[in-house]
């Protein structure tokens, strides 16, 4: 069957199997040489030592006993955990209740999503200075406000623990538009005649939110902590200019190590890799087991 | 900025529609946590851009005036004059343009051919692409920083157009989106005789607006507001975006903080006004993807 037009055919079906991959090839270039490749590579730096940033030498694992056995690296490591799960815990109720409240208000709905999301599209370096500025012991706004309701002027970036409570507190703010508008996707999408059925059973609104809505929800709700699980490692921006990783340490955490040590003296290119590493298995672990508890639970 | 009176407006509103029926408590107390809850979001923003208003003088008094006293507009004088204000204005700007468009670009071929060609490679290349939606810039740094600086593109602008334009989450939605597109559509163009890159460009993409919208939005949004990344590529003030110029002013406490303020106002400007004209559009993306 080798006619003119089947051979045809054939050419043109092996030109068109080389078309897939010339749309691929761009978003792939671009994607390996500044993914890919510095992930493997980045691996691979943590394996080495490096004492003035050009010549390696070839350490193992040394890097990762070196940095396990660091106080200053376990105290960021430490100061992340407790931000990541005061920021996902809180982030996670906020959005919840404020998803609950906004999907029965009809009236200014709009505007009032729009109120809740502002600050999510907000430059993270502006957040973080506006912060500083007014959470300053003296002029600050809000212990002027505080002073006012006879609280006092906590010290809000001078404590180690009221600077924790902050970053977690800004952290909430910047971020909760977001999660809310996930789970009020995820509330639209329940059924209606499913209350309906609820309120003609006699359910009062309490009863109707504990055995419809909050298991339906589960699914959006479980998005939710993973993504603000991940959001909450990957911080950065808003608290370097907020606290700066002040005071002493206690608001430094594991990606402002990695960034210090890599870019600002005295350079450790070996330890931030492997801090890279770690990192990477942490946030890796970290959601995994966010996704298999969920769905034992019954969520996805 | 009380916080009552916008709720007791809202409930006399909401009983004039239904007068059979006056409202609630459950329904008074929502719409009263609602507002004060959206006050307080609001109220850090609406706060500095009218500090940004004050005198050094009246921004350093305590207890502060909630209104400027006098509109101390030489503040946005002096900061656009005294620093190369416009300059990273215009960096931002390049470089949130340029990114964006490139990710349009190479972000909708990929996921095109993803979605819609079967090949020997496929299915790997699309797990590879979700599974980096996991790695957070942060871990790479350092070796993104190097293969940028060995090719030549530390403190360049290029440097911070290129490497992170190949966004997985991007590639991710549009190719959720492309699936939707009947293949009877691609094939009919096929059969009239339309090129694999006309079908692409003349069927498929339009078809893909609202889509290739989300994207657009979220990747100027996530260019414009980007920091640590330029903060290592810029190392010129020649080439400092608003956040890395914001960032570096704010530490040399040289830089009066009206200064600051009147220049983060400006630099916040853009993105409010995106934000409020294409709401609808982000809110119908975050529903859809989850994407951030």
């Amino acid at each position: 069957m080798s006619t003119p037009s089947s051979r045809r055919d054939r050419r043109r079906q092996g030109r068109n199997r080389l078309v897939p991959y010339l749309f691929v090839l761009p978003n792939m270039l671009v994607f390996g040489l500044f993914t890919i490749w510095p992930a493997i590579s980045g691996f691979n730096v943590s394996l080495y030592d490096s004492s003035n940033g050009r010549t390696f030498e070839f350490v193992g694992m040394d890097n990762y006993t070196n940095i396990l056995s660091d106080s200053e690296y376990l105290a960021t490591v430490r100061n992340t955990l407790v931000f990541v799960v005061g920021f996902v815990v809180v982030v996670t109720l906020c959005a919840t209740l404020l998803a609950l409240l906004l999907n029965h208000q009809r009236r200014g709905g709009g505007a009032l999503r729009a109120a809740y999301f502002l600050p999510v599209i907000i430059s993270p370096v502006v957040v973080g200075l506006v912060w500083n500025w007014m959470l300053t012991r003296g002029t600050g706004v809000v212990n002027v406000a505080l002073d006012g309701l006879g609280l006092g002027q906590p010290g809000w970036l001078l404590e180690p623990s009221l600077a924790m409570i902050a970053i977690i507190g800004v952290g909430v703010w910047v971020n909760v538009g977001f999660f809310t508008m996930i789970l009020l996707a995820g509330l639209q999408s329940i059924d209606p005649t499913l209350y309906e059925a609820a309120k003609i059973d006699g359910a009062n609104v309490w009863q109707q939110n504990r055995e419809i809505t909050l298991p339906l929800l589960r699914p959006s709700m479980l998005v939710v902590v993973i993504l603000a699980t991940i959001t909450g490692f990957q911080a950065f921006d808003y608290i370097w200019t907020l606290t700066g990783g002040g005071p002493v340490g206690a608001t430094t955490l594991m990606v402002q190590f990695i960034y210090e040590n890599a870019f600002e003296s005295p350079i450790q290119y070996g330890l931030a890799s492997a801090a890279g590493v770690i990192f990477f298995i942490v946030v890796f672990g970290v959601t995994a087991l966010n996704y298999l508890v969920g769905r034992r639970r019954g969520a996805i | 900025m009380s916080t009552s009176a916008p709720a007791q407006s809202s409930t006399l509103r909401w009983s004039s529609m239904s007068p059979r029926r006056p409202p609630t408590t459950a329904a008074v107390v929502r719409a009263t946590l609602l507002t004060g809850g959206a006050v307080l979001m609001v109220a850090p923003i609406v706060w500095a851009a009218l500090s940004s208003f004050k005198t050094p003088s009246e921004l350093a008094q305590s207890p502060p005036t909630l209104l400027p006293r006098q509109i101390a507009a030489s503040n946005y004088t002096e900061a656009l004059t005294s620093f190369n204000f416009a300059q990273y204005f215009l960096n931002s700007v390049i470089v949130t343009v340029a990114a964006t468009a490139l990710t349009l670009a190479i972000n909708s071929m990929a996921a095109y051919a993803l979605a819609k060609y079967n090949f020997r490679g496929r299915d790997t290349l699309f797990l590879i692409t979700l599974s980096t939606i996991m790695i957070p810039i942060q871990v790479i740094l350092l070796p993104v920083y190097q293969v940028v600086a060995s090719m030549g593109m530390a403190n360049s602008l290029l440097g911070l157009i290129i490497p992170p334009a190949a966004t997985p989450t991007g590639v991710f939605l549009l190719r959720q989106y492309m699936l939707t597109i009947p293949d009877d559509l691609i094939e009919a163009a096929r059969i009239d005789g339309a090129g694999e890159f006309t079908i692409f460009w003349r069927v498929v993409l339009p078809l893909c607006k609202p889509a290739l919208a989300v994207v657009a939005i979220f990747s100027m949004i996530w260019r414009w507001n980007d920091f640590l990344w330029p903060l290592l590529i810029a190392q010129d003030e020649a080439v400092y975006t608003l956040p890395v110029a914001l960032a570096r002013f704010s530490s040399q406490l040289v830089v009066p903080f009206n200064l600051v303020l009147a220049m983060s106002v400006l630099s916040i400007l853009p993105v409010i006004i995106i934000f409020l004209l294409m709401q609808r559009q982000i809110v119908t993306g975050i529903a859809q993807t989850g994407l951030k």
